[in-house]
């Protein structure tokens, strides 16, 4: 009875390790190809668990991603799941095999490649920027006016302190129609302040000099002066 | 006896005007756009296909049974209509990515080398050869957005050259070197020459003895066909930050006293032909005009760039009649013919849409867009811009732009003769279709 006890207690114990063990397989670095028809691309995937949670980042030099964070990654060893946001959007979705190597779909814009990527050292996750705090005299709403294309689009920051978190902003262009832009990035670094918008790909930058922020929006590359002054 | 001998004469004599009707870029010298015949509602099979060493951005022409056009491989083709065997072939010393007109027996048409070519339509011999100032793209510092903003950077969007218009003695095209030219079509010696002040590749209409076309400088010009004056000008929108939204690419369609022309700017305009003063401008939001519009049965009939809408307006007034949401840009001219309107797509499909609803009938997609290589399109077919377009910086958008072309777009305006639509492919083919 106590044999047979042991003997059901090491299966559970063993059973048990089995996920915890695939899952410390799938922490490290991840080196491969996506198969896209033509146009093969090199992939580089870090995985890394931080206080019990999936953290990565990705790098593919034929797309100029360096680094991008991983989003909704899910590990059950051994499925293992991520996206890239942001303007491209890929997700992954692969499985480890018994040669250690991860192989399933690339999938982008509904194109799906087969990829196999193979582990080649321990994570270089890549941590994405924090926001700043922002200072006190920044706070609050900024307004003003550019051209772009032809017509004028009329712009609004709203900068608000949350602690710990940093700074966040609501960063709206009105032309045509009303853009409330998903804000990723808000930091000031003396003067120099810049609030970032990775999905729809506007950045706006200035400097904050006798009551002004002075400075530009680059829209992909385009990059147009910009004038920011306190809302009424 | 009398009235069936005028009705024979008739006939025939609309027979003459239908064929002529198809020798030469959108139809006509007017540039109506509009093929008479028949037009398949339905499509059956592939007739031919021929295949050349470059992408064909040229749109084929027809006479006698023969189908001419140029390709990018610096060749200017005969092609037997019914069969798609090669009759001949001339070679320039550059891509031939513009419209051969056909009169009289002999095939008018400009290469990037600089050079305009008449040709004999039955051998393909040079009957003679004028030398412009030279041909270059448009090109601006920062174009688009490209980086080095302050680097020239030729246009890579533009494709096409001035195809020629041929009337009463004469041979009139545009040129990279920013003049209008009038030849003497029998003999090549300039008749005279209209200085412009960028590239001129739109082509010219031609209706009443007065010649129109716009320049990428950001006007459009009445010349007088005989004289080489200028009767007028129109100033279209400007963009000096990134030279974007500038520009005539488009050419332009008469049609009762009125002229129509799309723009860089993201408008159609309606002109009066004989003042140039502004009857309705159509905007379309940022999206260039690249195709020339079709007129027909009192519309108006082109697509846009980046927004991919085919539209149809009134062309009285400017009011939108039909609005179709595309896959990808048209730079396509649409043909209309019968019930159908027939449009090239830069995503390597040919569509063929009801004329009065604008709705999808039928589309053909070329094998090259089939296999989607670099996943230039999206699984539903549209552009995977944000894939393809991923950096401003060195050859990179040149690159892209050139893996985009390469998918087979269907740049060529397609000709509707017989029943049968033909068109070229940057995949290097020209197609028949019924």
């Amino acid at each position: 009875m106590p044999g047979a006890l042991l003997r059901l207690l090491a299966i559970v114990v063993f059973a048990a390790a089995l996920p915890c063990r695939g899952e410390d397989v799938i922490s490290g670095r991840w080196e491969g190809t996506a198969h896209i028809p033509d146009s093969d691309l090199n992939v580089i995937v870090d995985l890394a668990q931080e206080n019990g949670a999936w953290i990565g980042s990705i790098i593919i030099p034929g797309l100029d991603v360096k680094g991008t964070p991983l989003t909704d990654i899910t590990v059950k060893a051994p499925d293992v799941s991520f996206s890239v946001k942001g303007t491209v959007g890929i997700q992954l979705k692969l499985q480890l095999d018994e040669n250690g190597t991860m192989t399933g779909n690339f999938e982008q814009a509904g194109n799906r490649a087969l990829t196999a990527l193979q582990k080649t050292g321990p994570p270089q996750v890549e941590r994405p920027p924090r926001n700043t705090p922002v200072a006190k005299e920044l706070e609050g709403e900024w307004k003003g006016d550019y051209q772009m294309l032809g017509y004028a689009r009329h712009v609004s920051i709203k900068f608000t302190n949350r602690g710990a978190d940093g700074a966040a902003a609501e960063f709206v262009i009105v032309g045509r129609r009303t853009n409330n832009l998903p804000v990723d990035l808000v930091i000031q670094e003396g003067d120099l302040v810049s609030v970032d918008s990775d999905e729809i790909g506007i950045t706006f930058e200035g400097r904050l000099r006798d009551g002004k922020l002075s400075g530009a929006v680059r829209q992909g590359a385009i990059e147009t002066p910009l004038v920011l002054q306190r809302g009424k | 006896m009398n009235g069936s001998y005028t009705g024979v004469l008739l006939a025939s004599l609309c027979a003459m005007a239908a064929a002529n009707a198809q020798s030469m870029f959108r139809a006509d010298a007017t540039h109506s756009g509009r093929y008479a015949g028949p037009s398949p509602r339905q499509f059956h099979r592939v007739k031919w296909k021929f295949p050349t060493g470059d992408r064909v951005m040229s749109s084929p022409v027809f006479k006698d049974n023969v189908i001419y056009f140029g390709g990018d491989d610096g060749n200017v083709y005969a092609v037997d209509a019914e069969t798609g065997r090669q009759i001949w072939k001339r070679t320039t010393n550059g891509p031939v990515p513009a419209t051969p007109a056909i009169v009289d027996g002999t095939v008018y048409i400009g290469s990037y080398d600089g050079k305009f070519y008449a040709l004999d339509a039955r051998t393909g011999a040079l009957k003679w050869r004028f030398t412009t100032e030279g041909e270059r793209r448009f090109e601006a510092k920062g174009l688009h957005g490209m980086q080095p903003k302050n680097q020239t950077i030729a246009d890579p969007f533009d494709v096409f050259l001035s195809s020629p218009v041929v009337a009463n003695g004469s041979v009139y095209f545009g040129s990279g070197d920013g003049n209008l030219y009038a030849l003497d079509s029998a003999t090549g010696d300039m008749r005279w020459k209209f200085k412009t002040g960028d590239v001129v590749h739109a082509s010219p209409a031609l209706a009443d003895g007065v010649l129109f076309f716009g320049s990428w400088d950001s006007y459009f010009y009445a010349v007088d066909a005989t004289t080489g004056k200028e009767k007028w000008r129109f100033h279209a929108g400007e963009d000096p930050l990134i030279h974007n939204q500038v520009g005539f690419q488009s050419s332009p369609a008469v049609a009762n006293g009125v002229v129509y022309t799309g723009c860089r700017d993201a408008n159609l305009y309606a002109l009066d032909a004989a003042s140039g003063k502004e009857k309705w401008r159509f905007n379309t939001e940022l999206s260039w005009v690249i195709t020339s519009p079709a007129v027909a049965d009192g519309k108006v009939f082109f697509a846009t760039s980046d927004s991919s809408l085919y539209h149809v307006v009134d062309a009285n007034s400017g009011k939108p009649v039909v609005r179709q949401q595309g896959k990808a840009y048209m730079f396509s001219s649409p043909a209309i013919a019968g019930d159908v309107a027939f449009i090239g797509v830069l995503n390597g499909i040919l569509e063929a849409r009801d004329v009065k609803t604008g709705e999808l009938l039928w589309d053909f997609q070329v094998d090259t867009s089939k296999q989607n290589k670099g996943w230039v399109l999206t699984a539903d077919r549209k552009f995977n811009v944000p894939f393809l377009y991923h950096s401003n910086w060195r050859e990179a958008p040149i690159l892209a732009n050139d893996q985009q072309i390469r998918i087979g777009g269907v740049f060529s305006s397609p000709l509707v003769v017989n029943g049968v639509v033909y068109f070229g492919s940057a995949d290097g083919y020209v197609y028949a279709l019924e």
